[in-house]
């Protein structure tokens, strides 16, 4: 079955390359930030540099796990869903369900330690770079010197493959076994992250504006809800599309597919809600704080300036993987459909309808997440910049909010209508499988 | 794009030859190792007539009806549907110039998944921009036997009611002519026999022309007419077929010299 898996794997490249590229950016954030573990134990580091390199390390590293653990999930499970009919004709020809298991598990192995071997370089360089970072801004003495050791390369050749093996089964799971179970038990997952997410945004009011660990608990309560509106997402955007209605052919059009596929979509919507969410509240917070700060006339603390350096890259890690998984799940979701966009044409829509519907679905995903992520956002701002700047909205909000909804809705949008576009290609009778 | 001016319009009295190909000729593949499809095909169908092709796979039966139906371009020749020539370019032209002259029957059904019984048959005329008369499509709808079934969902439909919705589909935005593309090759033989019927009623009892490309020659037998197609050229008609004298011919396809119709 593994000799079967690399064969399958050499045959259509192309078809990893969304999982290749997961796990190759998650093995490089992962042994780059783990990598100052290293640059930290190498002997001669003062404790100030220290604590800095190993606060960054531990707190991104952790991210960067969980980061890949569900780029690579979403990856493989669009894989697996594109193969089920290779999957199925596997199982009739005789693969007991273990050694399907073994293939994809496997397939998902190789592709990560390729990704990992190609991580390697990069993560030096990056590693270097962020020690020179730290060191600009003073947080890192300047005599430390980055090393690449140990810790930096065996978190990479353990839990990128690790994590790819664990997503890899979960997506077998999911595919094969259908989703009843899961669904039933998100409600309790959902309700306890909003619970959580609100408690931990109303406990920021028992905080005195200059505590240090005055942003931890608005941050966190964002994080928490907008965790619990992405696991709730499939009952939200129903409950959106229940109310929608939209004129025009491709609108209506567009409004029923929402409907029937609300499940399938909920993990695009899930990412966008959580992207939205995420970047908004820590870019706003840490642009509050910073104007706070400057504004009072104080210098920044290590500490401080910790907590802005790991804010950004924390944020900007995020970004990068939301929308790599995002592009990558809508591309794979938007190629699946060449055969329905063919009867939709072949029933006589044009290719520009076709356009219209994908490009209406694309914008009714964009508003849902960002609503919901912009709620949980705000539930984690308004908060923080009560008690921090006596103000209920930030002015900051605004620039940052759009530049994040720009981001989302280029994301969705562009990728729908490019692959639509892509798979306009086919002529509509060869899409819908009718040979000529 | 429409080279004959006069628009197309549901309600002015269709011309009386619903189709007419004029040596049409279409290849496919690059310069060096193409593959003509059809080699000068010429005929015409009357209005409210019933005809099968038939011929050997690979014998450009399924290109005929593409090319015939406005879903591929012809190389050469004149593709004439209810009197208006066929000479749009793009995609969006060859949609246009379908609209409400040509209507479907797939063997796949192709019906989208997403949409009910009801939402399916009046797709075409949402997307043509026309008004929906849901009366119609029920009545319609009713006439083939799905009257119960408006809200389901195709994936809860059997073969030969997913193929009863498509043709309602096809009724619903009066096309002047109905291409069926084996149109019961994936049916058991009682719900062919239902989906034949249908097609004949179209033609019997709404002035439909249909237009079935088969295999199966008592498939064809339903029609008033078969045109027999053999490597891209027309082989032969036979008027008021039976099963038996269709499957003769059939056999024997080789031994004909080509003949225009």
């Amino acid at each position: 079955m593994l000799v079967l898996a690399l064969r399958s794997v050499r045959q259509r490249p192309g078809r990893f390359l969304a999982t290749l590229l997961s796990a190759f950016l998650g093995a490089a954030i992962v042994m780059a930030f783990n990598s100052l573990h290293d640059t930290a134990g190498a002997p001669g580091v003062d404790a100030v540099s220290s604590e800095t390199l190993r606060t960054a390390a531990g707190v991104v590293g952790g991210y960067g796990t969980l980061l890949v653990f569900f780029a690579v999930a979403s990856a493989l499970t669009v894989n697996v869903r594109q193969r089920a009919a290779e999957l199925e004709l596997l199982r009739c020809s005789g693969a007991t369900p273990g050694q399907l298991r073994r293939m994809v598990v496997g397939e998902a192995l190789a592709v990560a330690l390729v990704g990992t071997a190609a991580a390697v370089l990069p993560a030096v360089l990056g590693g270097r770079l962020l020690v020179e970072l730290f060191q600009d801004t003073g947080q890192v003495a300047a005599s430390v010197d980055h090393s690449f050791g140990t810790v930096a390369l065996s978190s990479g050749v353990f839990v990128t493959p690790a994590a790819s093996a664990g997503a890899a089964l979960l997506a077998l799971r999911r595919v094969t076994r259908g989703r009843r179970r899961t669904v039933r038990r998100r409600p309790v997952f959902a309700w306890a992250a909003l619970t959580a997410g609100a408690v931990a945004a109303s406990s920021t009011f028992a905080f005195s504006p200059r505590d240090e660990m005055l942003m931890a608990f608005p941050a966190q309560g964002a994080i928490l809800l907008s965790v619990g509106f992405a696991l709730m997402a499939p009952r939200l955007l129903t409950g959106v599309l229940g109310r929608l209605a939209l004129g025009g052919a491709s609108g209506w059009l567009a409004v029923r597919n929402l409907r029937r596929r609300a499940g399938e979509l909920s993990g695009i919507l899930m990412a966008l809600i959580l992207f939205t969410a995420v970047s908004t509240a820590t870019l706003t917070m840490q642009a509050v704080e910073s104007d706070e700060v400057a504004a009072s006339g104080l210098v920044k603390s290590v500490d401080a300036k910790n907590l802005e350096t790991l804010n950004y890259t924390v944020v900007g890690i995020i970004v990068v993987f939301v929308c790599v998984m995002l592009v990558n799940s809508l591309y794979a979701a938007t190629t699946y459909r060449g055969r329905e966009f063919g009867q939709q044409r072949l029933a006589g829509a044009t290719p520009g309808q076709v356009l219209g519907v994908v490009g209406v679905e694309g914008l009714v995903l964009t508003v849902a997440g960002l609503l919901f992520g912009t709620l949980a956002a705000l539930a984690g701002i308004v908060p923080f910049t009560v008690v921090r700047s006596d103000a209920v909205l930030p002015g900051q909000l605004a620039g940052v909010w759009t530049a994040v909804a720009a981001v989302g809705a280029a994301a969705t949008v562009g990728t729908s209508l490019f692959t639509a576009r892509r798979v306009l290609r086919t002529p509509a009778v060869r899409a819908v499988g009718v040979a000529a | 794009m429409v080279r004959n001016r006069a628009r197309h319009d549901p309600r002015t009295e269709p011309a009386a030859e619903a189709l007419r190909l004029v040596k049409v000729t279409k290849s496919y593949g690059t310069a060096e190792n193409a593959v003509t499809a059809l080699e000068g095909v010429t005929l015409g169908l009357a209005r409210g007539t019933f005809t099968a092709v038939m011929g050997p796979s690979g014998s450009g039966k399924s290109t005929l009806l593409q090319c015939a139906a406005g879903l591929e371009r012809p190389d050469a020749g004149i593709v004439r549907v209810d009197g208006t020539e066929l000479t749009g370019a793009g995609e969006a032209e060859l949609t246009r110039f379908r609209r409400g002259r040509v209507g479907f029957v797939f063997q796949q059904y192709n019906l989208l998944e997403t949409l009910t019984v009801a939402q399916n048959t009046v797709l075409p005329l949402k997307l043509a921009g026309r008004r929906v008369d849901r009366r119609r499509a029920i009545e319609i709808l009713t006439a083939v036997g799905l009257g119960d079934r408006l809200g389901h969902r195709p994936d809860q439909l059997s073969g030969g009611q997913r193929q009863r919705v498509a043709i309602a589909r096809a009724l619903v935005a009066e096309p002047r002519v109905i291409f069926a593309d084996e149109p019961t090759g994936a049916l058991d033989t009682r719900s062919a026999r239902d989906v034949l019927a249908l097609l004949r009623e179209a033609v019997r009892v709404h002035r439909r022309t249909v237009v079935m490309v088969t295999h199966d020659p008592v498939a064809a037998s339903w029609a008033d007419s078969v045109l027999f197609l053999a490597d891209g050229r027309l082989a032969g008609r036979m008027d008021a077929p039976t099963a038996d004298a269709v499957a003769e011919r059939l056999a024997h396809l080789g031994d004909d010299a080509p003949v225009g119709v």
